[in-house]
């Protein structure tokens, strides 16, 4: 028989290991615990995080076109008006027709980095080149991201020359830069036939001052698709690499700006524009 | 170098002598990390540099994923918030190390599931919104893969046992 000291001993130890396994469950119910916390507060902010990316991502919104509408759109009406305003345009040139160096952009309205070119670099340039009269800016058709595939190659071209003599049509009031712009400001995702023809309605009605019933008429006319066709057929004339493609030309000669690489700083074009002026 | 600092380098060394998970969890966000940067700075310095296979519009298909409307979210590039993510993870390595372990494992498990969560959401964007894959960020999408799973088990798991 085990003595009353052992007997003591055998106690404590029983107690010890009692309490062992109690501090050992309560630990793992606490890591549990926190690791469902964790898992609540990592879903709260991948929910918050991917509605803020799809909010501003461009899918489709409340509207059926998908443009942008009340407050937001006055303040992008403003926005665009604030870059282009009392700038001359004729057709799609912007800027001074006196002046010595013309850069042509070859642009698809669907092209993304042609919507990162516009509304990232091309502004200050415009500011200090177009606006001085030093530069204008001629605005050319070519078929890249709405041909890009999903559709058959005749719909892709449907597609483009709708939106691109819809924007035409609006240079025949002297306002396709603001066409161009609040497009590019509404782009969706490329390639998906979103331009239909109540969204390239939609951006008409956005711009001030455009007469809405000329600009529907005025997409009748036959020479701004002859327009639309001879720009791509001079792009692919001249094997240009991808929109935007951006040529320098003035009295020291002609440049090819990007040759395939998207601009992304003011400071290639002004150097482009030191280079043939 | 001081005593403190080199007794606190030998006492990280020992630690991640004694645990191959950590090992293999600063490895993957190392990685994650320096692609992470790359982007980011690809992002701000010129999108033409930036070096990936295939091309759409004559540009790159990394190109296209990076000028979508998914890769900022209010003006914030994701590449940029992915780097914020990783500088986090290593802060919970040194959290776990320095303050307090559980809370530092717990601290990486979350910052990895939300990194593997909007990856995975961004990989979606990329497939069927996008229609091209940047390879710089499944790159980090697997890093993220990884991460979440060995941060899940060396949180569960608990203090390794120290020999």
């Amino acid at each position: 028989m085990a003595s009353r000291k052992e007997q003591k001993e055998q106690a404590r130890a029983a107690r010890l290991a009692q309490e062992q396994q109690a501090a050992s469950k309560a630990q793992r119910t606490r890591r549990f615990q926190m690791f469902g916390g964790a898992i609540a507060i990592a879903v709260i902010v991948i929910v918050v995080a991917i509605v803020a990316s799809s909010s501003g991502g461009g899918g489709p919104k409340g509207a059926h076109t998908g443009l942008t509408t009340g407050k937001q759109e006055r303040q992008l009406v403003s926005s665009v008006d604030s870059v282009l305003n009392k700038i001359p345009q004729s057709g799609t040139t912007l800027g001074s027709p006196t002046a010595k160096v013309t850069m042509q952009y070859f642009g698809d309205l669907e092209c993304p980095y042609c919507q990162v070119f516009t509304l990232d670099v091309l502004p200050s340039f415009v500011a200090q080149e177009v606006k001085t009269g030093h530069v204008k800016v001629e605005y050319r058709s070519m078929c890249t991201a709405t041909c890009h595939g999903a559709f058959s190659q005749q719909q892709s071209q449907k597609f483009f020359n709708l939106q691109q003599i819809a924007a035409a049509a609006a240079g025949k009031q002297n306002k396709f830069w603001q066409y161009a712009d609040l497009f590019y400001h509404q782009q969706k995702t490329e390639d998906t036939g979103y331009a239909t023809n109540s969204f390239l309605t939609g951006i008409a009605k956005q711009i001030p001052g455009l007469n809405v019933q000329t600009w529907q008429t005025d997409r009748k006319d036959p020479s701004l698709a002859d327009q639309v066709n001879a720009d791509q057929q001079y792009a692919t004339k001249a094997n240009l690499p991808g929109t935007p493609s951006l040529i320098m030309t003035g009295p020291k000669g002609t440049e090819l700006v990007n040759n395939g690489n998207l601009v992304t700083s003011e400071s290639q074009l002004t150097t482009a524009v030191k280079a043939v002026s | 170098m001081s005593a403190t600092a080199g007794s606190a380098q030998r006492a990280t060394r020992s630690r991640v002598r004694a645990d191959p998970l950590l090992l293999w969890i600063l490895i993957f966000t190392t990685i994650g990390f320096l692609d992470a940067a790359y982007l980011t700075y690809v992002h701000y310095y010129g999108l033409g540099s930036l070096l990936c296979i295939g091309a759409s519009h004559g540009h790159s298909s990394c190109v296209t994923v990076q000028s979508s409307p998914w890769s900022k979210i209010d003006g914030v590039p994701v590449a940029l918030l992915g780097l914020i993510g990783y500088v986090g993870l290593f802060v919970s390595y040194f959290v776990t190390a320095r303050i307090n372990g559980e809370l530092g494992r717990a601290m990486g498990f979350c910052i990895a599931l939300i990194g593997f969560g909007f990856s995975a959401y961004l990989t979606y964007r990329e497939l069927f919104s996008i229609h091209a894959i940047c390879e710089w960020c499944v790159g980090s999408a697997i890093c993220m893969t990884f991460l979440v799973v060995l941060t899940a088990i060396r949180f569960l798991r608990g203090e390794p046992a120290t020999t």
